[in-house]
């Protein structure tokens, strides 16, 4: 396909096929380096601490946690919605970039994917250990049983159940798809026979036919296309648990579209975060290149636009509505005893990715590393602004009250980032970070060797 | 017993070239096994646009329907409560799950559909001609069974001229 | 040898001064026979208010391709200019429509001496004075861009230098911005502020959006007639293909900002909230499902299928369904709260006038097709397009 010389090339140093497989095996390849030793350390440690705070939870109850008669909702939901929300950026990447044919994702989708699995398990984890009772979860699924009793269909959080568990089980065979093909390459490469035994059953049997391909195109599209709406849905129907109730700063209806854009924007940057650190310890500058990070930053810049406008819609809307509850929620947020999170959440999500308009930040690793942080604390603050300023202060001042974290809440997020970063160093020793096939079928048009008076 | 023919090239574009010379002089291509989806490759060994998205289509059709008419069916007939003083037919209350089951029947019928029809799986025993198929080699397979000596001859000839390389005879 | 360079005949000039007559027709019978006001001035904003937006949405399509960095679009980026022609035409209309009177039947909120304690509140935005000053600068800058856009697009045609697609860049993303905001508060101020005590957060991305699967649909439909005409032979079955799945895409994305605000409305079950639909089920049942229809169910069942979205025989008449439906859509919007559910009805106004209005967009439209060449060759995406297939 002809590509316009002014383009950027997306893949530099020249490569050929062979090199494009060798380059992207390397890090599975011997034994993991000392970084990688002391990464897995450090997130084992915070996992170890969320695991303790498991048990204090499933032993002495949810009594551990801080929240009280007014503040019903916490650092739990909290959580559950960044992680969530973190999950969106996988599937939009690979699908809806897939559908916008954006070839630049193809250097990228693989590891937002794993990014993806890994952030929506430490985002279902949430709902669960909130229970309580951890092996009671299976009650939350319709199920025939003998209290001829089914489940509340008129509930967001049961809606809930029904988009996570769907958004999971499709993101995870979408990956695998587009996986097979090249765990078949890690088969085909691997020296040792036990190796070969493992990666030849993974990879289904995959031997490159023309037919098979065909089909793989043609499925790889259809899951993106079916990809593309579930991951707006996802993000939409958790914010109907909030938007669907008569709370004021959550019954709002412009909550669906904004908190999926909030999504895919936390989700970016924190792909931005793991990528940034990744292709330098891993070696794949030639391949997540500079033209990469601008164009994730792009999407931040969009993204967080869209929040920004979403916000300042709401504040506005608060005004407009006349309505004296909607209006003091509005100022309890900006100037209440919350005020410093709200300012901190304006802060990262509104001001700094504006800074990206600039070509000289948006370009800079360092200066998109340190604002893919500030996006990440920015919408974590977002989600505790909207739970906890709306709770505290609710139509009755005599139960008015403020809400502290315990130990225990603090153990089950750190517990969950620990968690995050421990699956995360597992796969990039287990299955290629890039995905080998689609960065070769974009070599020719799009590598730095490309032919531009060729065309067929 | 001689059983198929096996020849690479090393860049889709020769593979293209000498795929439409093969073709050309009457052979027939088995199988065509590439590192990566090579554009315009179906058009010159004849694939069919593949039907799986029918597949796609039916799953989400009956996921729909079961998602909804479940749904329905609970609130209505097997178990009404009043929830909040909404209708027991609560129709926007059932669209997010409906939407769901749709989503999830069309995208695991379609995976499931792709790796029957293609005999790919856990265990699937095919057959690996070629290592480097996965990695920089596109590979051409013809079926020679039962085909006289000089037959072969002729096809290894065709098949050189077309600048293919490594042709081998494999049983 | 094919034609790249659109010529303006008169009998193409015949068609539109007819359908401008019938428009002006429908208009005066408005005014003679008994029509209430209101409905004339209803139905003015409703016609201005859709093809303002149209103009707007090609300069949408030619900006947000722009800064997309995509070629594809290049080909037809030229519909999409010619379609920004008509925004200070259709800001003027407007203008027109509310300083001669119209403004007092539109909006209860400028009867300044009937406020009730609500709109009293509202006052500091719902106000003439700021009003007007809102719509100036939404009209002017509207307009200047749209005329820097075109003027810079064709002087990278001529000249093809960087420098000037860098320029073009710049100009689009400065609309981009402006229009993430002014589409958002202009549909709050002429659309919204009809039912002054009801608010939506989501309100300006509903009429976005729905302008915007309408204003694809439109993109169709004047590419479909070019071609008829003879023109536009460098556009492919892959482009259309393109626009089909913007139709699609954007058609269900409009089901689910519409279902969306309805849910959350029906959900929450909050009185001064639901009144708002409450109206429309009553008053206007079939329209409020027949939008549903037209806007979600038709596109979203006949594009389904791969071929659908690339043959004209499907994607034509589907065009023309959502470009009638999201007129529709308008309607329900704008007439409940305006004219009331007594005395609202389609007739020959509402027809009549929609014409008018058509002939009046297509005359602006032709005419600046014919401004400049079809075929934007010298532009440095060009060649990505006119050599674009695809897979997909």
């Amino acid at each position: 396909m002809y590509v316009s010389p002014i383009r950027e090339p997306l893949i530099r140093g020249a490569k050929n096929y062979s090199q494009v497989t060798k380059d992207i095996l390397a890090p599975m390849a011997g034994t993991p380096s000392k970084y990688w030793y002391m990464g897995i350390t450090l997130a084992g440690a915070a996992a170890l601490f969320g695991a303790w705070a498991t048990f204090m939870t499933v032993y002495y109850g949810i009594g551990t946690w801080g929240l009280n008669k007014t503040v019903g909702w916490g650092w739990g939901i909290t959580n559950f919605v960044w992680w969530v929300g973190i999950g969106h950026a996988g599937t939009f990447i690979s699908a809806i970039l897939l559908l916008f044919r954006q070839k630049w994702r193809t250097s990228i989708n693989r590891s937002a994917e794993a990014m993806t699995l890994i952030a929506i398990a430490c985002a279902g984890f949430f709902p669960l250990i909130h229970m309580g009772r951890l092996l009671l979860g299976f009650f939350i699924f319709p199920y025939p049983n003998t209290r001829a009793l089914w489940v509340n269909f008129n509930s967001p959080l049961l809606w809930d159940v029904f988009a996570i568990s769907t958004y999971f089980l499709v993101s995870l065979i979408f990956w695998y798809v587009g996986l097979i093909p090249d765990i078949g390459t890690v088969r085909d490469k691997a020296k040792t026979k036990i190796r070969k035994a493992i990666y030849g059953f993974l990879s289904f049997g995959w031997t490159g036919s023309a037919k098979h391909w065909s089909r793989h195109e043609t499925v790889s599209l259809i899951l993106a296309g079916l990809a593309a709406p579930l991951v707006l849905s996802v993000h939409t129907i958790v914010s109907f648990d909030f938007a669907t109730s008569v709370i004021p700063g959550w019954h709002t209806t412009i909550f669906p579209p904004y908190f999926v854009s909030g999504a895919v924007f936390s989700g970016f940057a924190m792909v931005l975060t793991l990528l940034i650190v990744a292709r330098k310890a891993l070696n794949l500058e030639e391949y997540i290149t500079i033209n990469h990070i601008e164009s994730m930053n792009k999407v931040i810049i969009v993204t967080g636009s869209i929040v920004g406008i979403a916000y300042i819609t709401e504040f506005f809307m608060a005004w407009y509505s006349g309505v004296e509850y909607e209006q003091y929620a509005f100022m309890n947020r900006a100037f209440g005893p919350y005020a410093w999170a709200y300012w901190i959440m304006m802060t990262c999500n509104v001001i700094t990715p504006q800074l990206f308009w600039f070509k000289k930040i948006r370009t800079s690793l360092v200066a998109t590393f340190i604002i893919s942080i500030f996006v990440n604390i920015g919408m974590w603050f977002e989600r505790f602004v909207i739970v906890v300023t709306s709770l505290h202060r609710d139509y009755l001042p005599s139960s008015w009250t403020m809400y502290k974290p315990t130990i225990v809440e603090v153990g089950l997020y750190v517990g969950t980032i620990g968690l995050f970063f421990t699956l995360f160093l597992i796969f990039i020793r287990v299955f290629p970070v890039i995905a080998i096939a689609e960065v070769k079928s974009v070599l020719k048009s799009s590598g730095d060797n490309k032919i531009n008076a060729h065309h067929e | 017993m001689n059983n198929y023919i096996t020849a690479y090239y090393s860049d889709e574009e020769d593979l293209l070239k000498g795929l439409k010379q093969i073709i050309s002089k009457g052979l027939k291509v088995n199988d065509v096994l590439t590192p990566f989806p090579v554009h315009g490759l179906d058009k010159v060994i004849g694939l069919r646009r593949s039907r799986l998205t029918r597949v796609a289509f039916a799953g989400g059709a009956i996921g729909a329907l079961v998602g909804f008419l479940f749904q329905a069916w609970v609130f209505t007939n097997a178990y009404p409560i009043n929830f909040g003083g909404k209708p027991f037919f609560a129709v926007p209350s059932f669209i997010p799950v409906t939407f769901e089951i749709a989503v999830l029947f069309a995208a695991f019928a379609m995976v499931f559909g792709f790796l029957i029809h293609n005999k790919l799986g856990p265990g699937s025993k095919n057959i690996i001609h070629d290592e480097r198929v996965t990695d920089d080699r596109f590979l051409i397979v013809l079926d020679i069974k039962g085909e006289a000596n000089d037959k072969i001859k002729s096809i290894e000839t065709i098949l050189s001229d077309a600048g293919a390389q490594g042709i081998t005879i494999k049983e | 040898m094919e034609n790249k360079t659109f010529t303006l005949t008169k009998k193409t000039i015949a068609v539109f001064v007819v359908m401008i007559a019938i428009g002006l027709i429908a208009l005066a019978f408005g005014f003679l026979s008994d029509i209430n006001g209101k409905r004339i001035a209803a139905n003015l904003l409703l016609n201005s208010y859709y093809f303002l937006s149209m103009g707007l949405i090609g300069l949408f399509f030619v900006t947000v391709h722009t800064i997309a960095e995509s070629g594809w679009h290049t080909s037809v980026q030229r519909i999409g200019e010619a379609m920004s022609a008509f925004i200070p035409v259709g800001g003027i209309l407007l203008l027109i429509l509310f300083i001669s009177g119209g403004l007092h039947q539109l909006y209860e909120w400028t009867d300044k001496d009937h406020l009730d304690e609500l709109l009293l509140k509202k006052a500091a935005y719902l106000n003439e004075p700021f009003f007007y000053l809102r719509f100036a600068i939404f009209f002017i800058v509207w307009s200047a861009l749209a005329y820097y856009v075109r003027r810079t697009s064709i002087a990278l045609d001529k000249l093809g230098d960087v420098k000037y697609l860098n320029k073009l860049r710049m100009l689009s993303a400065i609309f981009i911005v402006f229009y993430a905001v002014s589409s958002v508060v202009s549909s709050w101020d002429w659309l919204m502020s009809i039912d002054a005590h009801w608010f939506s957060t989501l309100y300006g991305w509903y009429v976005f959006i729905s302008m915007l699967a309408s204003g694809i649909a439109l993109f169709i439909l004047i590419l479909f007639v070019l071609k008829k005409m003879g023109y536009m032979g460098h556009v492919n079955h892959e482009h259309v293909h393109d626009l089909g799945k913007y139709l699609f895409g954007f058609s269900i994305f409009w089901a689910y900002l519409w279902f969306s605000q309805y849910m959350l409305i029906w959900y929450a079950n909050i009185p001064e909230e639901t009144v708002y639909f409450y109206e429309r089920h009553k008053y206007f049942e079939n329209i409020f499902y027949v939008n549903l229809v037209l806007n979600f169910a038709v596109p979203f069942l006949l594009l389904m299928a791969r071929n659908t979205k690339r043959m004209f025989t499907v994607l034509v008449p589907v065009a023309v369904i959502v470009f009638v439906g999201h007129w529709v859509d308008l309607y329900q919007l704008i007439m409940p709260g305006v004219v009331g559910g007594e005395n609202s009805a389609i007739g020959f106004l509402e027809i009549g006038l929609t014409i008018g209005y058509l002939g009046l967009f297509m005359i602006v439209v032709f005419w600046a097709l014919s401004k400049a060449p079809l075929v934007p060759k010298n532009h440095p995406y060009y060649k990505e397009s006119a050599e674009y297939h695809t897979h997909y």
